[in-house]
């Protein structure tokens, strides 16, 4: 069973960890072509050589970032997702709404 | 006791003579020492013969005496294929023989190996690939003649258990590389965990030779083995197997009953090599034994291999063996070896000077069985001409032992499962290994070092290299050890064909040397095709004593290097493990609400829905349905009460809870009241439905958001990881096992709860359908919820987890009045799909999307972004493939339709069942399904394939089944 | 911003483990300020022989102490309003300290605390900070009902936990005052090491609805080396 030091809680068997996927930029939801998201929905690099994933530690649900090796199975860091994401991020209104049939109603 | 055949000490460093144990063997009445295992006390007993071949029911006795082979493999009473030179007697120990059938020494399956002529390698591809059928015809006659041992079906369930360990250093192999290089590491402080698989450190120096006296091996073990017992930090463990290599060096150490779950910094693999055998007419002959094994009885059992002996050799061991034999008191009536111009070592040339007959350039040709059939009689011994080819005649040469001295293979099955490579050294003629993985080191003779010295430099090397990259020590690391100019122990060819066959490469499959070639010829030339084709390799042993041959022979078939054609992968577990190693101590966590012991002592059948207990119904299991069927017609015209504890809870606090809930769930929720609860549908990236629940918005920065009890670990997880990456200014904890919680329905509700709740004005008014209060519930603090839960007037009830009990109970006894009862999730779910309500993950699959399952009043269509949003826009410009819609069976008479079953538009499938049951408030089944759109229309029919294929008509109805004005849940 | 519910309620209080201390004998005592009820605590088991629950104490046993008060913060202004209120925070993630009440403080996160009370029930630092409103950013959470507290202590400790946990607990590796957040039994759990007096001693807080099985788990594991349930009398005395 593989090790994984976890920012927050040091190096814990893998099996206390819960895989989250690879990790790519989400493109913009509105400008984006049906393909493009698509594919990134669906469609995974699966490359061979570093990619960087999300983990979860389960017990503490620390979320972090890892870059790993596919071909040599070697993680080589794992960092906070406070690297990367380290601003708010915003979403602006849709510029032109679908018409609704039904309103927001239970 | 009659042991005749035992020695006088030094040799049997094992046994304690002063303690005899009675076992029987084939219900006959045998003695051995403590010390002893099955099969050295049988050969103290002269009973060689110790079990039948797979395939051909030939007679095998013991081959290696180191736990390593398959021929070994006894019956004991609830455990199948024990291996006798592993497991010690004990007194009243029953031990069978496997796989004959009459008697061991007169086995009828043993006439199978006179048609072996006609049981070619492929033989059962080939015989039973056509017809048809064929073989499952055959194949209950041939596996009852191919079997092992017997499975005891009265087994007694045994405590096994796991431990977890840690060290800085474990040392595989407790020989003498592995005795030295525990002792380096532990010099530095480290902790080191010393493994062998057998029942006394030492390896090798417990039975070797290692000078011409045959002084030094006892002596450096004893200095060796007080050493590393003296020392405190070296744990050794005897009799314990290292089963597998796993990443990071994880190790699974077997010992006993127990699963050690090693992890060690670094791993020192000092496991040594394997002896092989020679390959020649009747070489599977009891008698015919490797030359350490020969050595194992002499040493550590006291027990004489016999009174006449030929070595067979390829190296100058073979005449360490032969001085053993003179030793013991044996006569050794030639040694024959391999080689044309042997180099002599000390110890060869001392045993020379004994006046032994040497045979050299010379092969032994054939093994012959003596007057009873069962035992080696004689070898047939001639000239070598070239490379696998004797002369065309020879001599005999009488025996009852011959030992086997050509060659090892390192054990290199550990360190090829971490990805470690063999190659094959021509010269040598020798696999070596290299591309250990990272912090695992080889040491010794599975490095490929042969004399002692090296042996031992190069152990106390790889554990300075360990103990150095642990910080530990800063020693010098001297230059890696040069291999040995000494001649190499391994013989580069000592197969020797024979007309008759019967040379085996294989003794677990009886796989003989034209199997191997004939599998090559056909067609299968990789060795890992020959594996498959042959079998070679797959039985017991796992290819110990075949792969290096088998190599050699598809090399030489197949016109490539002994390296190019390699062997097979190596794969754990090294050896045989129990099953209960492996289910030992497992975990399967289970949880109880806070009320768990109500619903017991109300008489509930309790089921688990995944980890929780949770009530079915109450009642006795005879009348189940009567049961059900009252739960859900009490809460239908009075009042029920539910545990729903095990719903998720969880708290959204913060500025920004409001805008997570709006972009997390497909609803708005930013002009959500206070006081109010929502209804929160959740999607993924692809517009996948994948949970649900409500959201009560407690204050403008607070809300408690209910998941489903499957769903809310994901829930919270998925929360958690978007906001990792929004960054937005909001708090999320679950709090699921923080609430019990029940639900109170029925249209008597109200006035239950109103007895035990004074603060909260309970009126339609003051607090509606779908609002959220806070307050007490029978002294309690709340949070209560009106929802339309199962159909009716309703409150869910969260309070703190410890007062789950307490308020149970002031329900129950204030409702009295009301003739209130307890309803399981029997009557829930029958209750709810009454009412249409959908159960995420049953009436949803993996494709489900809003849209087909009715649910698009759900998402809003103004928000900025939601996760799946984007996706459910994609979907909605495609017609919907298939919709979910509301059912009922009309003919009270048919089959009740299940999960699954199908819809039917004639013969074709459009869909599925995905809840369906008998409705008592309607007295008909109801269910949703899925079908293709044009069969959605209500009032419209469609065909169910029921159980036993039994063809239902259902009609489409509009949803809800149950009071499609939905008045009752707002009264 | 409105603390919501999770204060400790004063409806009787029982252990979910309640029952099976019935079944092995218990004898009760109540909480400190007695609002519990007078089934609260496991005082000891059986016959009450202190020395004999003392000497288990110190060898190997387990203790159920899921009635005593704790609470938890979390958010990014915890740390310093915990400090406000005279907490004593631990430096690190993952450490936790003894305030001068007896008071258990863990610091789970950078901006998450545990709070777990004396073996008196009486703590100074959760009632002050239960009772006072926190602010913006810092938000409680009810850790007395959200999660069980075991206590496993004596010398034996470290092995038993070494069958049911996978981190390396032993006292050399595993000082006291370290915070492991980890599976126990494959149930996640927060476990501290937290000697009493000289004896070996790890709380366990762990899901509250998991707390049977763990029980359970935990007997077996320590039945090798002859542990066995005590009560908190035991625990005051070591």
């Amino acid at each position: 069973m593989k090790l994984l030091t976890c920012p927050l809680n040091g190096l814990r068997n893998i099996t206390e960890f819960t895989y989250g996927g690879e990790y790519h930029p989400m493109p913009d939801h509105q400008q984006a072509s049906s393909r493009e998201w698509a594919e990134h929905v669906f469609f995974h690099d699966n490359s061979a050589g570093v990619v960087i994933e999300w983990w979860c530690h389960s017990a503490s649900s620390y979320w972090f970032l890892a870059e790993r090796n596919t071909i040599s199975d070697k993680i080589l860091r794992t960092f906070p997702a406070s690297e990367i994401f380290n601003q708010r991020i915003d979403f602006v209104a849709v510029p032109e709404a679908t018409p609704t049939t039904k309103g927001e109603s239970q | 006791m009659s042991d005749q055949n035992r020695l006088a000490p030094p040799f049997g460093s094992l046994i304690d003579r002063q303690q005899p144990i009675s076992f029987r063997f084939e219900k006959q009445n045998y003695q051995g020492f403590a010390g002893d295992n099955i099969a050295s006390a049988l050969a103290a007993n002269q009973q060689w013969l110790l079990s039948r071949s797979f395939k051909y029911h030939r007679p095998r006795g013991l081959l290696t005496m180191a736990g390593q082979d398959a021929n070994t493999m006894i019956q004991l009473s609830s455990d199948p294929n024990a291996l006798a030179d592993r497991i010690a007697i004990s007194d009243g120990l029953e031990v069978m023989a496997q796989n004959y059938s009459g008697s061991l020494n007169r086995d009828r399956g043993a006439l199978l190996g006179l048609f072996s002529k006609f049981l070619p390698v492929g033989f059962y591809y080939k015989a039973f690939f056509k017809p048809r059928g064929m073989w499952e015809k055959w194949a209950p006659l041939i596996r009852k003649k191919a079997g092992l041992g017997v499975i005891n079906q009265d087994y007694q369930v045994e405590y096994y258990d796991k431990q977890y360990q840690f060290y800085d250093v474990a040392v595989i192999g407790a020989g003498p590389a592995g005795l030295c290089a525990a002792l380096e590491a532990a010099k530095t402080g480290a902790e080191v965990l010393l493994v062998d698989e057998n029942a006394s450190l030492g390896g090798s120096l417990n039975y070797s030779r290692l000078d011409a006296e045959g002084n030094t091996a006892r002596v450096l073990r004893q200095a060796l083995v007080a050493e590393v017992e003296a020392n405190d930090n070296i744990t050794a463990m005897t009799s314990a197997t290292c089963n597998g290599w796993f990443a990071d060096n994880w190790l699974p150490i077997i010992c006993g009953k127990r699963l050690y779950k090693v992890r060690a910094k670094k791993t020192i693999l000092c496991v040594g090599s394997l002896e092989q055998q020679a390959v020649f007419h009747n070489n599977d002959l009891p008698g015919v034994i490797m030359s350490s094994a020969a050595q194992r009885l002499m040493h550590l059992y006291g027990v004489r291999p016999g009174k006449t002996a030929v070595v067979v050799t390829g190296n100058n061991e073979g005449y360490a063996t032969a001085l053993d034999l003179l030793d013991a008191g044996v006569q050794v009536n030639a040694i024959i070896d391999l080689r044309q111009q042997p180099e002599y070592d000390a110890i060869a040339e001392y045993a020379v000077s004994k006046g032994l007959e040497v045979k050299t350039g010379y092969a032994v040709y054939a093994a012959n069985k003596d007057s009873g059939g069962l035992h080696l009689g004689s070898v047939e011994v001639r000239e070598i001409m070239s490379q696998g080819i004797c002369a065309a005649e020879g001599n005999t040469i009488l025996c009852d032992t011959l030992c086997m001295s050509v060659g090892y293979t390192p054990t290199y099955q550990l360190i090829c499962q971490g990805g470690g490579r063999l190659s094959y050294d021509d010269t040598s003629a020798m696999f070596t290994l290299t591309n250990c993985p990272e912090d695992c080191q080889i040491a010794g003779s599975v490095n490929s070092h042969w004399l002692l010295d090296d042996v031992m430099a190069d152990a106390r090397r790889a554990a300075m290299i360990a103990t150095n990259e642990l910080d530990l020590s800063s020693a010098t690391v001297p230059a890696a050890i040069a291999l040995s100019q000494q001649q190499s122990p391994n013989f580069g060819w000592p197969i020797f064909a024979h007309p008759k066959g019967k040379e085996f490469v294989d003794f677990d499959e009886d796989l003989q040397i034209a199997d191997i070639i004939n599998a090559t010829r056909d067609g299968y030339e990789h060795v890992q095709l020959v594996k498959r084709y042959s079998t070679c390799g797959m039985g017991p042993s796992q290819g110990r004593h075949s792969a290096l041959a088998t190599a050699r022979l598809v090399a030489a078939a197949t016109d490539k290097t002994v390296a190019q054609t390699g062997v097979t992968t190596a794969r754990p577990p090294f050896s045989a493990e129990h099953l209960g190693h492996s289910a030992g101590r497992s975990f399967y966590p289970a949880q109880r609400s806070n009320m768990h012991y109500r619903h017991l002592e109300a008489g509930a059948q309790m089921l688990q829905a995944g980890a929780w207990y949770r009530p079915a119904y109450y009642g006795s299991s005879d009348q189940r349905q009567d049961w059900i069927n009252n739960e859900v017609n009490n809460v239908r015209n009075n009042v029920g009460l539910v545990d729903v504890s095990t719903l998720g809870g969880i708290e959204v606090r913060g500025p920004d809870a409001p805008e997570f809930l709006n972009r997390f769930y497909t609803f708005g929720f930013l002009k959500q009241p206070v006081g109010k609860a929502r209804y929160a549908l959740l999607t993924n990236e692809a517009g996948v439905i994948i949970d649900d629940g409500v959201a009560c918005r407690f204050t403008e920065q607070h809300y408690y958001v209910t998941a489903t009890t499957g769903g809310v670990g994901n829930v919270y997880q998925s929360m958690l990881k978007w906001n990792a990456q929004w960054c937005l200014d909001v708090d999320i904890a679950n709090v699921t096992s923080a609430y019990s919680a029940v639900n109170i329905a029925g249209p008597n509700a109200r006035r239950v709860l109103a007895k035990v709740c004074s603060d909260i004005d309970l009126d339609s008014q003051a607090f509606p359908y779908m609002g959220v209060r806070e307050g007490n519930v029978a002294g309690i603090p709340a949070r209560v919820i009106r929802v339309g839960f199962v159909g009716e007037l309703g409150y869910e009830v969260h309070i703190p987890q410890h007062c789950g009990e307490a308020l149970w109970d002031a329900l129950i006894e204030t409702g009295a009045e009301f003739s209130i009862k307890p309803f399981g999730i029997e009557a829930q779910r029958i209750l709810r799909l009454e009412k249409g309500h959908i159960i995420i993950g049953q009436d949803t699959d993996a494709m489900s999307n809003p849209n087909e399952v009715n649910m698009g009043w759900a998402i809003a269509k103004k928000k900025p972004f939601f996760v799946g949003g984007r996706s459910i826009q994609e979907l909605n410009k495609t017609p919907l493939k298939r919709c979910q819609v509301g059912f009922v069976v009309n003919d009270l008479k048919a089959p009740i339709p299940l999960e699954s079953h199908l819809v039917l538009d004639g013969d074709r499938m459009t869909g599925r069942v995905t809840s369906c049951n008998y409705s008592p408030t309607l007295n008909k089944p109801v269910g949703l399904a899925f079908v293709e759109p044009d069969q959605a229309e209500a009032g419209s029919h469609f065909t169910i394939k029921s159980s036993g294929g039994v063809m239902v008509e259902a009609m489409v109805v509009k949803l809800p089944f149950y009071d499609p004005q939905t008045q009752r849940q707002e009264l | 911003m409105s603390p919501s519910i999770d204060i400790v309620t004063t409806a009787l209080r029982r252990s979910q483990l309640y029952r099976r201390h019935i079944e092995m004998g218990a004898v009760f005592e109540s909480l400190g300020d007695g609002t519990a009820g007078d089934s609260a605590l496991v005082s000891y088991y059986g016959a009450n022989n202190h020395q004999q629950e003392l000497t288990q104490a110190q060898h190997l046993g387990l203790a159920d102490l899921s009635t005593l008060p704790r609470m938890g913060f979390k958010g990014l202004g915890t740390p310093d309003w915990a400090a406000g209120q005279g907490i004593e925070l631990p430096a690190q993630p993952n450490q936790a300290t003894l305030q001068s009440d007896g008071t258990l403080v863990a610091r789970l996160s950078q901006s998450e605390l545990l709070l777990a009370s004396n073996l008196n029930g009486l703590s100074e630092s959760i009632a002050s900070t239960t009772q006072s409103t926190p602010p913006e950013r810092v938000y409680s959470l009810p850790r007395s009902d959200s999660h069980s507290w075991l206590v496993l202590c004596g010398s034996r400790a470290a092995e038993t936990l070494a069958k049911v946990c996978g981190v390396d607990l032993r006292p050399h590796k595993f000082a006291n005052g370290e915070v492991a957040q980890t599976s126990i039994a494959k149930i996640n759990g927060v476990l501290v090491r937290n000697d009493l007096g000289e004896t070996l001693s790890y709380c366990i807080f762990s899901d509250s609805s998991s707390v049977e099985f763990l029980w359970d788990s935990l007997h077996d594991a320590m039945a090798e080396f002859k542990g066995a349930a005590i009560g908190i009398q035991a625990l005051r005395d070591c």
